[in-house]
């Protein structure tokens, strides 16, 4: 027994951080910062505007709410799909996996539908500065899902390849991640822009 | 045997671990536009920096001779200066001083962390191609009378995207540098220990990753708005005053982060001692890049009183802390230390010494009432912290010579180039900023009438010694291009890991494994216990 012990291969190197999850990461902080930084200026620009006693939209101009929530209740429940996707793999749980992950993805094309037809109601031209910021913010917001529903399709390619499983899942992490940022942009967005108007 | 069943040798065959063919790696054009190699992609980037910054040097003497007699010698015309202004300003930040720094880095920080290769290697690839291609549609989008205040729509629009484009490359780059640093270090390798370039690098790329991203969203909504209305950001002449912040402080101190580190790294080698307390310098490094968070200024227009702000008086006011600090530590390396006249030393004191000044003037012009806001003030700041920034690259690239090329850098040369650009940087930047207080208006007007006159003869001969120190510096730096034979992997008795890597490095950039490292100065622990 204890030859057999002595004959193990040495034990591997500690874990390091991992490369995706930290690039990852980096990169969803780089795009939240621009999402935020467009509020803020979107922010500024309508507390000047309504400095002066005039109105932020113009005239026939309207947001309804109905969507805009209706768009943010579907990125929250995405958000609990997205985690089961990830538990899923975790536990090696292949089906549950692609089931939540295809769910996670129709949410995200929900969200995006729900977006355009907004679109369609608010009748605001871009020619003006309010439609100029809403619609380069919620554009650069819907940029922001399809670039993670990309990432997380490919994350599930991977996984049905085999790649990733219970004992490594870092790909898989590293796109949930990036999606709760983008849930969490969208909050900000939500609340600056379709609740405050 | 039955013809189904599999022949015992082939059994055994692929029971054998497959023999790995090596690839042959690419050479000649192939091994540069198709490599992923970060010692490829950093010289890549610092050799067309390096040519960017020729046409920075020859606009920025031709605003010097021109305000030597403005009504008199027109060396723009008045439908022109303001353009060629913009390009001289963006230039200096984003083609010369910013890929410059992320060159050195690119080849070095890998070596410093004990890492095979950079994070990312597609990604770094991409990141110097894309700022490659964005550089030259900047520069194309002036040719075809574009950029703020241009009078082609186009030009405009596709200077916005450019510029847009060249933001991206540089945050793509930042990506790979701090996950390089995070994720690839060599065991034992911790944050606290980590050479204090790298740590520096990873301090700028952060703060490039949280407020560069503002920039490019602005960029974005210039972009839709300019193609739709173009009414939301005072047209084509408005879009530089939107962007202005960008290139003032507190966000242009984010540009010189890498100073600091490299400033320390090279001193205490130099002085052949270590840094102490180290957590003071690593403190000062990241306090200064904490302090060049100016993104939530991007709001803010030159008139609309936000640069008056209580927090902007104050970070100005504490820039100048860190810098002092990092000063202090290297006065005490020298104290304990045994001083080296090294070409790097120098690198080092000439770039901290007008990184001084430009915090310094930082600091002054954060004092509403000296009311400097939008002259030529502004102007002297960001070019003493750019110059710094490209001092201290210029000096990083002597210093690690024979990572980043084949020989090791003409040393004479070398300890005359810092010394020409010191004082050309201070012929350049004092000129603009006495100006600024005493006398002058806006920093640009309809024609170019920056600075005081009588003092612009100084800022010509300053613009005339900044050129000739770079040209000195690249003579000095020419060996690097040659072929050598037993170059020393370690010229400057170094203390960190990229002197245990060969000269030039390997592809994986060291011959064999690292052992376990304990201490933020791995070699001059060996050097001691020998």
């Amino acid at each position: 027994m204890a030859e057999t012990a002595i004959g193990l291969p040495a034990a591997p190197l500690p874990a390091r951080p991992r490369v995706l999850l930290v690039g990852t990461a980096l990169s969803a902080v780089a795009a939240f910062m621009a999402i935020l930084g467009l509020v803020g200026i979107y922010l500024s620009a309508r507390a000047d505007v309504i400095s002066t006693g005039a109105t932020w939209l113009p005239e026939g101009s309207n947001i309804p709410l109905t969507p805009s929530n209706m768009a943010f209740a579907t990125m929250l429940l995405s958000a609990v799909s997205m985690w089961w996707a990830v538990d899923a793999v975790t536990k090696n749980d292949r089906q549950m996996a692609y089931l939540a992950l295809a769910l996670t993805m129709f949410f995200g094309i929900a969200v995006i539908n729900a977006t355009s037809f907004l679109y369609t109601q608010m009748h605001l031209a871009v020619e003006t500065t309010p439609g100029v910021l809403i619609y380069t913010i919620t554009g650069a917001h819907l940029a922001m899902i399809v670039v993670g529903l990309v990432y997380a399709a490919v994350m599930t390619f991977r996984t049905l390849g085999g790649e990733y499983h219970g004992r490594d899942h870092e790909g898989l992490t590293a796109a949930a991640l990036f999606w709760y940022v983008t849930i969490a942009a969208h909050a900000v967005i939500w609340l600056a822009i379709y609740v405050t108007k | 045997m039955a013809v189904i069943e599999t022949p015992p040798e082939t059994v055994n065959a692929a029971s054998e671990p497959a023999t790995v063919m090596p690839r042959a790696q690419p050479t000649g054009l192939a091994g540069v536009l198709g490599s992923g190699d970060h010692k490829v992609l950093g010289r890549l980037f610092i050799i067309t920096s390096l040519l960017f910054g020729l046409a920075v040097v020859a606009l920025g003497q031709g605003f010097a001779v021109e305000g030597l007699a403005p009504e008199t010698l027109d060396v723009f015309s008045a439908e022109t200066v303001f353009q060629f202004f913009t390009f001289f300003r963006v230039a200096t930040v984003f083609l010369l001083a910013l890929p410059l720094v992320i060159g050195v880095a690119f080849v070095v920080v890998p070596l410093q962390v004990g890492a095979p290769a950079l994070a990312f290697p597609r990604a770094a690839a991409a990141s110097y191609w894309g700022w490659l291609l964005g550089s030259g549609l900047l520069v194309a989008s002036y040719a075809m009378n574009g950029g703020p205040g241009g009078g082609s729509t186009e030009g405009v629009n596709l200077w916005i995207a450019a510029l847009a484009l060249v933001v991206a490359a540089i945050l793509l780059a930042a990506v790979c540098l701090a996950t390089t640093v995070l994720a690839l270090r060599t065991p034992g390798l911790t944050l606290d220990r980590a050479p204090l370039f790298a740590w520096s690098v990873l301090v700028a790329s952060i703060m490039w990753l949280v407020t560069l991203p503002v920039l490019f969203g602005l960029l974005v909504l210039m972009y839709v708005d300019h193609r739709h209305s173009a009414t939301s950001f005072g047209a084509n002449a408005g879009l530089y005053s939107r962007l202005l912040w960008v290139f003032r402080n507190p966000q242009i101190y984010t540009v010189a982060i890498p100073v600091l580190g490299f400033a320390a790294d090279v001193l205490a080698t130099t002085a052949r001692t270590r840094v102490a307390p180290r957590f003071a310098a690593q403190g000062a490094i990241g306090a200064f890049g904490i302090l060049g968070f100016g993104c939530f200024l991007a709001a803010a227009t030159p008139d609309s009183g936000a640069y008056d702000a209580l927090i902007v008086i104050a970070i100005g006011l504490a820039a100048v802390l860190p810098v002092l600090a990092i000063l202090g530590l290297a006065g005490d390396l020298f104290r304990r230390g045994s001083f080296r006249l090294t070409a790097g030393a120098l690198y080092a004191v000439s770039s901290m010494l007008i990184l001084l000044l430009g915090v310094a003037a930082g600091a002054l012009g954060s004092i509403p009432r000296l009311d400097t806001a939008g002259t030529v003030f502004d102007l002297g700041v960001t070019n003493a912290v750019v110059l710094a920034t490209i001092i201290a690259s210029l000096g990083g690239v002597h210093w690690w010579a024979t990572k980043i090329g084949r020989q090791p850098a003409n040393e004479g040369l070398g300890r005359l180039a810092p010394l020409v650009l010191l004082l050309g940087s201070a012929a350049v930047v004092l000129p603009d900023l006495i100006s600024g207080l005493f006398g002058d208006g806006a920093e640009t007007r309809l024609d170019w009438t920056g600075g005081i006159k009588g003092l612009n003869v100084i800022v010509v001969l300053g613009t005339a010694l900044v050129g000739l120190g770079l040209l000195v510096a690249v003579v000095s730096l020419l060996p690097l291009l040659k072929a050598g034979t037993d170059v020393a992997a370690d010229p400057w008795e170094g203390q960190t890991l990229e002197w245990l890597s060969p000269s030039p490095p390997p592809l994986t950039n060291f011959d064999a494994p690292l052992p376990v490292v304990l201490s933020p100065e791995p070699l001059l622990d060996l050097r001691e216990e020998k």
